[in-house]
């Protein structure tokens, strides 16, 4: 049990989890306030761009409909990742066939998005976005769930359902990738 | 400047950034990388990209709780065995209907292969009749046989008069009555059309 910033340890996620199926709904609001960013973060890192609060809403929704399939085997916020990752391949299917229907939705889409995030997005950000946006979908997958989450390679192959030494390849092979475009730049 | 051929430290470099590594490890990797040039640039690139996280939203936490449905623990398995019998009963139910639906739809099959089938059968025995008049115990209507004929027979009105005087007929009268045949209407009229007289051999 980690020590909270007052001192006192801090609950682990089962232990909320056990208090939230006992009916307290605080624990809830713990738990999603523990991982909510982290997911959102990645769900910007993997190229999400529209929706990331409702995407984290639903990942939530979906994860504590199915708690109790969930025994620990893996960290929560592994699971969490996992269950997000789904989700996200989910609407990237639907929305390709929105786009192969509806192609001019997609280019204002996009337009807005690069006006909004120029605005927001500071040098650095930008940067990195680019670079990130230089790797496989996979590859920046793992990569920022090494580097920004700090997830173990065990971990990373349980959310993206591969082996542990694929997570690895893919691992080497973006850091090379994202080191000669930011040298490059 | 040179790569580094040392992957298991390589491999480490995000966990130093995040802390996750005990402090022998700790101290190993830090003594590698104040050595190694290619590792010091991949920890600086580590650290931009973790510092620069890409742009994300903040989440109202609040707002997701809301949404999140009460707690509803899985049904004992105590229940179990009510809702086999349940489903027991709805799968003897599907199989019923099934096997009634099926039944029905083989009997009307049955039904409409009567006529489809065996009338065909003989207009080809008068095509053979024809090509091979010295042979006329080949032509299978010639032969009658009250399980073939009988359907055929009821379920047209010529052939109804047909089945009843083939029996007496010669070759030629045979082959007269297989050609008048290939004249009837695929389906029945509305009123019955008059019974085509077969006289043996007087018509040719």
């Amino acid at each position: 049990m980690t020590p909270s910033p007052e001192g006192r340890p801090e609950e682990t996620d089962m232990e909320l989890i056990d208090r939230w199926k006992a009916g307290d709904s605080r624990a809830a609001t713990r738990l999603v306030g523990r991982h909510a960013q982290a997911l959102a973060r990645f769900a910007a890192s993997a190229g999400e761009r529209d929706g990331i609060e409702e995407l984290v809403q639903d990942t939530f929704v979906r994860a504590f409909a199915s708690l109790d399939s969930f025994r620990g085997a893996s960290t929560l916020r592994t699971w969490l990742f996992t269950i997000e990752r789904r989700l996200m391949l989910d609407r990237r299917r639907a929305e390709r066939r929105t786009r192969e229907t509806v192609p001019v939705q997609e280019a204002d889409h996009v337009s807005e998005y690069g006006a909004l995030d120029s605005l927001i997005a500071e040098e650095a950000q930008e940067r990195v976005r680019k670079s990130l946006d230089a790797l496989s979908p996979t590859q920046r997958e793992v990569f920022t769930l090494r580097v920004q989450q700090g997830l173990s390679y065990k971990e990373i192959a349980e959310v993206v359902g591969s082996t542990e030494g694929a997570a690895r390849v893919h691992y080497h092979n973006a850091i090379q990738t994202v080191k000669e475009f930011l040298r490059d730049e | 400047m040179n790569k580094c051929t040392d992957s298991d430290i390589q491999e480490l470099l995000p966990d130093l950034l995040h802390g996750a590594l005990d402090e022998a490890e700790k101290g190993r990797v830090e003594a590698h990388v104040a050595t190694c040039e290619s590792c010091q640039e991949d920890l600086d690139v580590l650290r931009t990209v973790k510092s620069a996280a890409v742009f994300a939203p903040s989440i109202d936490v609040d707002g997701v709780v809301r949404q999140i449905p009460p707690y509803r623990a899985i049904v004992p398995a105590v229940e179990a065995p009510a809702r086999t019998r349940v489903a027991s009963w709805l799968v003897a139910a599907t199989l019923a209907l099934f096997l009634v639906g099926g039944g029905s739809v083989l009997m009307t099959r049955q039904n409409s292969s009567g006529t489809s089938v065996k009338a065909p059968a003989v207009d080809r025995g008068a095509r053979l009749a024809i090509t091979q008049p010295s042979a006329p115990s080949r032509v299978p209507v010639a032969t009658p046989n009250p399980k073939t004929s009988e359907p055929a027979a009821s379920s047209h009105p010529h052939a109804l008069a047909l089945a009843a005087e083939a029996d007496g007929l010669s070759d030629r009268g045979l082959v007269q009555l297989m050609n008048d045949m290939d004249t009837f209407d695929a389906l029945p009229g509305s009123e019955p059309d008059p019974v085509i007289s077969v006289d043996s051999g007087d018509s040719l």
